[in-house]
């Protein structure tokens, strides 16, 4: 025997130890904010005690495409292509609609090539989390500017950014997206709440989280870096996430004002309020803010719009309860009588 | 006067947009319900009301099916082809034409002319309506100049217009009317006349679009992600049609799922979500559609998905002729996408194929775990065709090597997604939910065990065996309709829609002396008797309805060495359907050239 005393272990409510969660060793670039996105993912979908094989991760093309590999080892995952997993993600859901399905993209995957299915996924209130791995730049193909590069921003390499920036929450809020969220990957703690509520979500939530590149773009003219962000960032509340199997009474209550706010399992996101109070459910307050921010040259994160009244992609499906997965194949084939009776419908 | 009896074409000109295509659809069921072997073609324009559509009706007891080589009757209802139509009649022949068409009229002293004031006629029924009421005007001097049964016109009207009586009332006083103006004002001049056939089978009209609609039902669909495109759009909708009476619960919740999507990639990636998440998903659309799919077809090729994409080809390049027919996608269905592929294609020639192949390609999709096409084209797939009736699988559906209980995956030794485990190039799955070997699916390189690679044996050892699944797959397809001559002189390989040409070209070529053989192929890679017949024959026509040939390429890159100088490629397209005739005379010129 060991003199060494017993390690603690710490387990989830499904008594799993947080390595059933992980994932293989990241090929990314050292200190890569994609990376801290990926140990908040395992870190989420551990705490919340979500069974490892019931989440589909899924992905298109580029560095933030690539880290699926890097978490959740015991899912299923497709690294589909450029800008398309929107689309693959739809067809997964419309057969199994009982995952969990976590996209995770990135900025030129979602604000260029992908923008059409990532509006139209946003549009049907497809039932997904989609974390968006903002750094303004493309990093596989060696550092030119994505389409959210800020104006007056520059990168490491090149020329000032001059032409305007798509805002992929302030597009999400316009279209009526159930569950828009910005982050940053360098704010663990309110990450892991807004990922938690996310996938507590019913519905479409999107995550837009600044993921600085250390390669090419975390330089100090750069409005993405890791200095220039926590020096910038706008923080619209602390958030808690107080999942739906754990008493609130075991929470700590805050002082000072909060919001509490329900979500489809039952879980809770609480937001702090730090100076004025932001509500989620405010379209216009949360345009507003990304608006100021903006034009101060700020980033502002948190939880800036929350809708769960909307039908989602499942309920305008109009399917039956099980998942289709699930149908025996003698109910998926029609009968011989169904196609005797065709027949004679035809003849007559 | 020699009457001539079933054995005619009429040719209707109308406008798009005025209600004429259910006034032919009545004439073409009225002369289907009276045994007359008949066929009907709608020539339309790309266009939602104005512009010329032709319809041309094809009477033959020799059940040939192409549009003939002439018309005999012309219909002229249209102002703007007026002189066109009628300058392009060959002597003798009837027309049949508004007399109340504003400046227009008939002035050859050539041809039959049977004047009748359809419009004034109509408006007699109703003014508001009229010029609805004119087409089905001409059905009724029709019926009485041809002599079609009153009871198969009236039949036919109640099938048009199904439940509703005004409608059914309306187009039966129209008929009426039609008939009787023929009776007191038009005395009949014209040799032509339809009569009653004994049919032995009996048989219905349906268009292959709604046939492999059927047929993808049959065939368990659970989920059809689409893009509307002419000429496939009436095959989505029919699926959409159909769901209510074959796919729901007593509660109305359906087992087939249905998205239009944002575009045709993206109902393309819809159709690979499905078929990794383990359930039957399809598309359909056109070769522009499938111009768009390429990326997600080579990823599901690659990565091994199952997804069936319909193809209704019409004529490209690009916009092309988005209304006319033409079988030019052979070579970017079989080839699609960028890099090494290879992909099944199942090309049916009548709707009962439509409809058997609409349920097997899911069948094979799932058994090679590897995108499956239906090529159908807009002659086939928009026009209604005569059908023995639908053919119940004989067969439980092939889900493929897919391991869903947890003992059957322990059994194991090792379990890879790409390993070949049988030999036959075919891997086994898990699906996503299962919590058995998950993988990261990927259109990256990959090994057997489906992790990243890069290593040169991990790519050259994936590519062959690809390439051996997708080779085994040949005899497992549709093997090809041989009608075959004892003298095994000339032989010729012809697709799809062709099947409804072919006898009348057969018997042309035949009229010469010459004996002809036939071999239609159903399905790419190409079965081994298609070979063997190539092989039996002196020389063999590869016949197409393009302009380059690109069946004949195929097999040219996979025929023996010493089988190629036999086959000679005869390939046209002028965006008709194919017209026996002139496919018939490049035959013979093409057999000339090779003599000398």
């Amino acid at each position: 025997m060991s003199d060494k005393p017993a390690r603690a272990i710490k387990l989830n409510v499904l008594n799993e130890p947080k390595d059933s969660y992980t994932g293989g060793p990241s090929s990314l670039c050292p200190g890569c904010g994609h990376d801290q996105i990926s140990s908040v993912i395992i870190n989420a979908a551990w705490e919340n005690g979500i069974e490892p094989h019931r989440i589909a991760k899924m992905s298109g093309i580029g560095c933030s495409s690539k880290t699926p590999a890097y978490y959740l080892g015991q899912s299923h995952g497709f690294n589909t292509v450029h800008g398309r997993m929107p689309s693959v993600t739809t067809g997964a859901y419309a057969i199994n609609k009982d995952l969990l399905y976590l996209g995770v993209s990135g900025d030129g995957d979602s604000a260029s090539i992908g923008i059409g299915q990532l509006i139209h996924a946003i549009r049907r209130n497809m039932d997904m989390v989609y974390v968006l791995e903002n750094n303004g730049v493309y990093g596989l193909t060696k550092g030119q500017y994505s389409a959210t590069a800020d104006v007056g921003s520059k990168k490491k390499k090149g020329a000032v950014n001059e032409t305007q920036p798509i805002d992929l929450c302030a597009l999400a809020i316009n279209l009526g997206c159930t569950f828009v969220a910005r982050s940053f990957s360098g704010s663990k703690k309110q990450l892991t709440s807004l990922i938690k509520a996310a996938m507590s979500h019913k519905g479409f939530a999107l995550i837009d989280v600044i993921s600085p590149c250390v390669t090419f773009n975390n330089n100090d003219e750069s409005m993405r870096s890791y200095g220039y962000v926590k020096e910038n960032e706008i923080t619209l509340h602390m958030a808690d996430y107080i999942p739906h199997f754990n008493p609130v009474e075991e929470i700590e209550v805050p002082e000072g004002h909060f919001r509490d706010i329900t979500l489809h399992d039952g879980s809770t996101i609480r937001l702090e309020t730090i100076s004025e109070e932001h509500d989620p459910a405010d379209a216009m307050a949360a345009l507003t803010a990304l608006h100021e921010a903006e034009t101060t040259k700020k980033h502002v994160t948190g939880l800036l719009y929350f809708d769960p009244t909307k039908p989602s992609l499942a309920e305008d499906l109009g399917l039956v309860e099980q998942p289709l997965i699930d149908v025996p194949d003698e109910v998926l084939r029609p009968s011989k009588a169904s196609l005797d009776a065709l027949n004679a419908e035809f003849l007559a | 006067m020699d009457r001539i009896i079933n054995d005619f074409t009429i040719n209707i000109a109308t406008a798009n947009g005025t209600g004429s295509q259910s006034a032919n659809l009545i004439l073409l069921q009225s002369l289907f319900e009276m045994g007359v072997p008949v066929s009907g073609k709608n020539l339309f324009p790309s266009n939602i009301s104005g512009l010329p559509t032709w319809y041309i009706v094809r009477l033959s007891d020799r059940g040939y099916q192409a549009p003939g080589d002439r018309t005999h009757i012309q219909v002229l209802v249209n102002p703007a082809t007026w002189e066109e139509d009628l300058a392009a009649l060959e002597p003798g022949s009837v027309v049949i034409w508004n007399s109340d068409t504003k400046k227009k009229t008939v002035d050859r002293d050539d041809i039959i002319s049977y004047p009748v004031p359809m419009s004034s006629l109509a408006r007699k029924i109703n003014p508001k309506i009229a010029k609805l009421v004119t087409n089905i005007i001409y059905v009724g001097v029709l019926a009485e100049l041809l002599d079609i049964d009153q009871d198969c016109l009236e039949s036919a009207v109640a099938k048009q217009f199904k439940g509703k009586d005004t409608a059914i009332e309306l187009n039966i006083t129209a008929l009426g009317l039609g008939r009787d103006y023929c009776k007191e004002h038009l005395a009949k001049e014209d040799p032509y006349g339809a009569e009653k056939r004994t049919v032995e089978k009996p048989q219905f009209f349906i268009e292959g679009n709604e046939a492999a609609a059927l047929g993808a039902h049959y065939g368990g669909a659970q989920l059809l992600a689409w893009y509307p495109i002419t000429p496939s759009s009436s095959l989505a909708e029919n699926i959409i049609n159909y769901i209510p009476r074959l796919r729901t619960d007593e509660e109305g919740n359906a087992t087939c799922a249905v998205i239009q999507a944002e575009d045709e990639l993206a109902a393309a990636g819809m159709v690979l979500g499905a078929g990794w998440a383990g359930g039957r998903g399809m598309t359909a659309t056109s070769g522009p559609g499938i111009s768009l799919m390429q990326e997600f077809i080579g990823l599901a090729y690659f990565a091994e998905i199952p997804s069936v994409f319909w193809d209704v080809t019409r004529v490209g390049p690009s916009t092309g002729l988005p209304t006319r027919t033409q079988q030019s996608d052979i070579a970017m269905l079989y080839e699609g996408s960028h890099g090494d592929t290879q992909h099944i294609v199942l090309m049916p020639g009548t709707v009962e194929e439509c409809f058997e192949f609409g349920w097997r390609a899911f069948d094979y999709t799932e058994r090679f775990q590897t995108p499956v096409f239906g090529m159908s084209d807009l002659d086939l797939g928009m026009n209604r065709w005569a059908c023995d009736g639908f053919t119940y699988p004989d067969i439980p559906m092939d889900r493929g090597k897919v391991v869903r209980e947890k003992d059957v995956f322990e059994a194991f030794e090792t379990f890879g997604r790409y390993l070949d485990v049988d030999g036959d190039g075919i891997p086994y799955r898990t699906l996503p939910g299962s919590g058995m070997a998950p993988i990261l699916y990927r259109g990256t390189g990959h090994n057997p065990m489906g992790v990243y690679s890069e290593k040169p044996e991990d790519y050259f050892n994936l590519m062959a065996r690809l390439k051996m699944k997708i080779e085994n797959a040949r005899d497992q397809l549709p093997a090809p309709i041989l009608r075959e001559e004892e003298e095994c002189e000339v032989g010729i390989i012809f697709l799809g829609s062709m099947e409804n040409s072919i006898q009348e070209i057969d018997d042309i070529l035949e009229d010469t002396g010459m004996k002809v053989s036939q071999c239609r192929v159903r399905a790419l890679p190409l079965h081994s008797e298609v070979e063997e017949f190539i092989r039996r024959h002196e020389v063999v026509i590869v016949l197409e309805i393009n302009r380059d040939g690109q069946l004949y390429g195929i097999l040219r890159r996979e025929l023996p060495n010493e089988l190629v100088t036999k086959v000679h490629s005869v390939a046209y397209s002028d965006g008709m359907p194919p017209r026996a005739r002139i496919y018939a005379e490049r035959i013979l010129a093409t057999l000339e050239e090779v003599k000398q």
